[in-house]
């Protein structure tokens, strides 16, 4: 009797845990936002940027995490997000007479700016659909290069085909100024959301299953190929959506911004909270931006009664720099160890259905 | 005619500088499996070194810039990458990348953005009349240059004992420790071979552009990286050969594409890359379609 | 002062992959001009063994190599104690030439003098490679190729050879040529210590034979139970 209320007690905490650390993911994510909204205007524009950062982030943990496979080309799906709404938003007027290279028929297309978001998102996952068949045979560094070599062709012809955009070395102006802070923490919740049932999901699990051991996946018959294309074409989706916001947050775009930089910074927050995990995605993104956002403060000066601390100009980004390389030495794991925020349950290896617990 | 050949001796020389560059990547990946990005920010740094240093005469500022490429080389295999002798090549690459990042900044830091110049080596600037045909003494230079360190490095690797080793340990890293090859020196070494081969690369471009700002490497390394893979960069030779290639198409493209294509050069390049992966993923020079050790 | 002891001494040795126990407490001596055979089932630890007493794996336990602990030491410097393995699978370096292979098993030698001696004895005991010298070595066929690994460590001039598995995959006539130029090794001097799978043949073969079964040893036969067919059942089956 012991033995059944024993086995279903694991049962219950096996069941509620995933949808425990959901709730907490959700609840940070909402009272950061709060908080935030006592801390005056500026702060809350970097929040702002901060929360599109973590839609970006979840995205590529969404492929990165559960494939294994390393993909250093979504901020490609994110541009071509952007470029989107971008264009989608702007008054035709207005790009007539800036970006006066283009197709006559982008002059007139418009939509209203939260349809944009989401064509935003089905263009990057097209994007990312039409070149998974080629990209998602490779491994490891094969992928790596495959991935950045996308990204630097779009980089490319974003900045150079005038027909779709800005003449090289211009910008993309006039965005409206229509999203909200409160809005992106919406926008950012669900893509939590949508990125937990995703890991739940059959494509999922066989890819983690396959991430752990390659040979008994395709042994078993798993068609790994179809498995990572589904997991590339929704993390590009949810990286076009974060394009959009990226595209209504800044306003003004250009091809440089989403290069090989924005990389970076989303890596080294992926990096920073636990590549395996949801719950790395999201913190790993909170805290780079907090530190981020510290080291701004720091760099105008902070007022410590006696004296006045200051970072010199460009200390900042070697701080992020150090940070990255720090955690891929010590801790590649990350902040979170690859696992889920379960508290008040006790963290287990992993809390994900179709993962076997592992001994360390 | 003329403009062709012109154009095809730049080709070769550039494809000669970036094969360097790709052996270089190639050297170190063969015995560790680390795809070096901040190999780039190694060019950088001999760049700098040349720039500030050619004032006090060349036979100062270029083993200076020798000596720079081999201390960074080195300097970043003892700081980093050897605390990470567990970590899959791809963790490595994302490190290498952060690493690379986390040096641009330092140098922006150090000597600003603005770019820094020095007239080095500019008697090497001019073109030469051959037979009708005028060709740029430098592509000449670069070409010998390549020639020599090609020979050079060839001639260590196959006739000393630690050439030996070097290929022993890149061949099977496990079994060299076992008979006794000291892991640490072989690692050492493909660094310190590695850097020489930056410097080398960092000399040529700095007399080509004559300016070095704090992303110099960045390009030259993006396309060694790129080339290295898809010629196949677990073989020494795939990896020279795929950086040729890459070199000479880009160099190629630079001088017969129409002025409307011409700003998409790179994404052509990208574009070629792509598909060499499709077909070819262990790289071009390796046989069959097997997938590398990675 | 104990005098200078050449031999293998191996106390308590313990190696574990994972936290999973593959070697669980191994003691065994070899002395010069001995070859001690060492048997067992797949999975037992014989190949464990031998890596961990070349400290190419985490171990714990004692390794005195000619009377020095090396205890702790990387595989390079444990070489330059004066022992020499020759791993399963024979790894050779396929794409270097046979004389490159056995110039490479020169670099665990400790002495400098003696090179061109080394070179004539090698290729006395394997004739097959003076004359293949300037071939590819992953040309050669698998017995040829053992011969090359045999030789390589060789060329180190140890004192104790490890060999892992050095029939597998040979034909018997290649099988007879190892074993026939192990015992000239063996009259020659070295501790030898085999890892076989090949049960009869080993332990009619070695001065003593140690049975392996689950990491650690369960029984030790002498050559004349090389025939008796209930000891080789018992040490195999348990």
């Amino acid at each position: 009797m012991s033995e059944v209320l024993a086995r279903s007690k694991t049962s219950l905490r096996w069941r509620l845990g995933p949808v425990w650390s959901l709730a907490n993911l959700l609840l940070i994510v909402y009272l950061v936002t709060l908080a935030t909204s006592f801390l005056g205007e500026s702060i809350q524009v970097q929040l702002q940027f901060a929360l599109v950062n973590l839609v970006i982030v979840v995205a590529l943990q969404m492929f990165i995490g559960t494939s294994g496979v390393l993909s250093f080309g979504h901020i490609a799906f994110v541009a071509v997000g952007a470029w989107t709404v971008g264009l989608l938003t702007i008054e035709p007027d207005l790009k007539r007479s800036l970006l006066s290279d283009m197709f006559p028929f982008l002059f007139d297309v418009q939509a209203p700016w939260l349809v944009a978001v989401f064509i935003g998102g089905a263009v990057g996952g097209l994007l990312a659909l039409v070149v998974s068949p080629f990209l998602m045979r490779l491994n490891g560094l094969q992928a790596g290069i495959a991935t950045f070599a996308l990204l630097g062709v779009v980089t490319q012809v974003l900045t150079y085909w005038s027909s779709i955009g800005p003449r090289s070395g211009q910008s993309m102006v006039g965005i409206p100024d229509v999203l909200t802070l409160q809005t992106t923490m919406f926008f950012a919740l669900g893509a939590i959301v949508l990125a937990w049932l995703f890991q739940r999901t059959k494509p999922a699990r066989l890819l983690r299953a396959a991430r752990e051991d390659g040979i008994a996946a395709a042994a078993s018959g798993i068609n790994i190929v179809s498995q990572r294309i589904i997991a590339f074409a929704v993390s590009g989706i949810v990286a076009g959506v974060a394009g959009g916001l990226f595209a209504l947050t800044n306003r003004v775009l250009q091809a440089s911004q989403l290069g090989i930089e924005l990389t970076f910074v989303t890596l080294a927050m992926l990096v920073l909270g636990g590549m395996l995990s949801l719950s790395g995605a999201v913190i790993g993104a909170l805290v780079f931006s907090l530190i981020d956002v510290g080291l701004v403060q720091l760099q105008s000066g902070v007022d410590l009664g006696s004296f006045i601390v200051s970072l010199p100009q460009g200390v900042r980004p070697i701080i992020l720099g150090l940070i990255l390389v720090g955690f891929l030495i010590f801790r590649s794991s990350g902040l979170t160890g690859g696992r889920e925020i379960v508290w008040p349950f006790r963290p287990q290896r992993t809390a994900l259905p179709g993962v076997p617990v592992k001994n360390e | 005619m003329n403009q062709f050949i012109q154009s095809l001796v730049d080709a070769i020389s550039g494809g000669a500088i970036l094969g360097l560059a790709a052996l270089s990547i190639g050297l170190v990946f063969g015995v560790i499996r680390l795809a070096n990005f901040a190999q780039g920010e190694i060019i950088t740094a001999s760049a700098y070194t040349l720039i500030f240093t050619w004032q006090f005469g060349w036979f100062i500022s270029i083993p200076l810039s020798i000596v720079v490429a081999i201390a960074l080389s080195l300097l970043m295999e003892f700081a980093v990458f050897s605390r990470m002798r567990t970590a899959t090549p791809a963790t490595l690459l994302i490190a290498s990348f952060g690493l690379s990042f986390l040096l641009q900044r330092v140098y922006e830091l150090l000597f600003t953005n603005t770019v820094q110049t020095a007239p080095v080596a500019s008697g090497l600037a001019q073109s030469i009349d051959v037979g009708g045909v005028r060709i740029q003494m430098l592509s000449v230079v670069t070409i010998i240059l390549a020639g020599a360190l090609l020979y050079g490095l060839t001639m260590f690797l196959t006739k000393s004992s630690l050439g030996l080793q070097l290929q022993a340990a890149a061949a099977d890293f496990r079994t060299a420790r076992l008979i006794g090859i000291s892991a640490s020196r072989v690692i050492g070494l493909s660094f310190a071979l590695s850097g020489v081969l930056a410097a080398a690369v960092a000399f040529v471009s700095t007399v080509q552009t004559g300016a070095v700002g704090p992303t110099f490497g960045v390009p030259i390394v993006i396309l060694a990286l790129v080339g290295a893979v898809i010629g196949g960069i677990d073989k020494l030779s795939g990896a020279l050969a795929g950086g040729f290639l890459v070199g000479f198409a880009t160099s190629m493209l630079a001088s017969w594409l129409p002025q409307d294509f011409s700003n998409f050069r790179d994404a052509y390049v990208f574009g070629l890359v792509i598909l060499v992966l499709l077909f070819r993923p262990s790289g071009l020079l390796i046989k069959g379609r097997g997938v590398a050790r990675t | 002062m104990p005098t200078h002891e050449i031999g293998l001494v191996v106390e308590n040795l313990c190696v574990s992959y994972a936290g999973v126990p593959a070697v669980r407490g191994v003691n065994l001596e070899v002395k010069a001009g001995e070859a001690i055979g060492l048997i067992g089932p797949n999975g037992a630890g014989k190949s464990s063994t031998l890596l961990g007493i070349m400290g190419a794996t985490a171990r714990t336990g004692t390794v005195r190599i000619n009377g020095n602990d090396v205890t702790g030491l990387p595989p390079e410097k444990v070489v330059r104690q004066g022992v020499a393995i020759v791993p399963e699978g024979r790894h050779i370096f396929a794409e270097l030439t046979v004389l490159d292979n056995l110039r490479l098993g020169l670099v665990g030698r400790r002495e400098k003098t003696g090179i061109p001696e080394a070179f004539v004895d090698v290729f006395t005991l394997f004739p097959i490679l003076e004359e293949f010298q300037g071939r590819k070595a992953g040309l050669l066929s698998g017995g040829q190729q053992q011969q090359l690994a045999i030789g390589r460590s060789l060329m180190a001039n140890p004192d104790i050879i490890l060999l892992d598995e050095p029939s597998l995959g040979l034909s018997p006539t290649a099988v007879d040529t190892v074993f026939e130029a192990l015992d000239v090794v063996r009259k020659a001097g070295k501790a030898v210590l085999i890892v076989e799978q090949r049960a009869e043949f080993t332990i009619a073969f070695s001065d003593k034979t140690f049975v392996l079964h689950d990491g650690l040893i369960t029984l030790t036969l002498g050559p004349d139970d090389a025939n008796n067919v209930d000891a080789l059942t018992k040490a195999y089956f348990g």
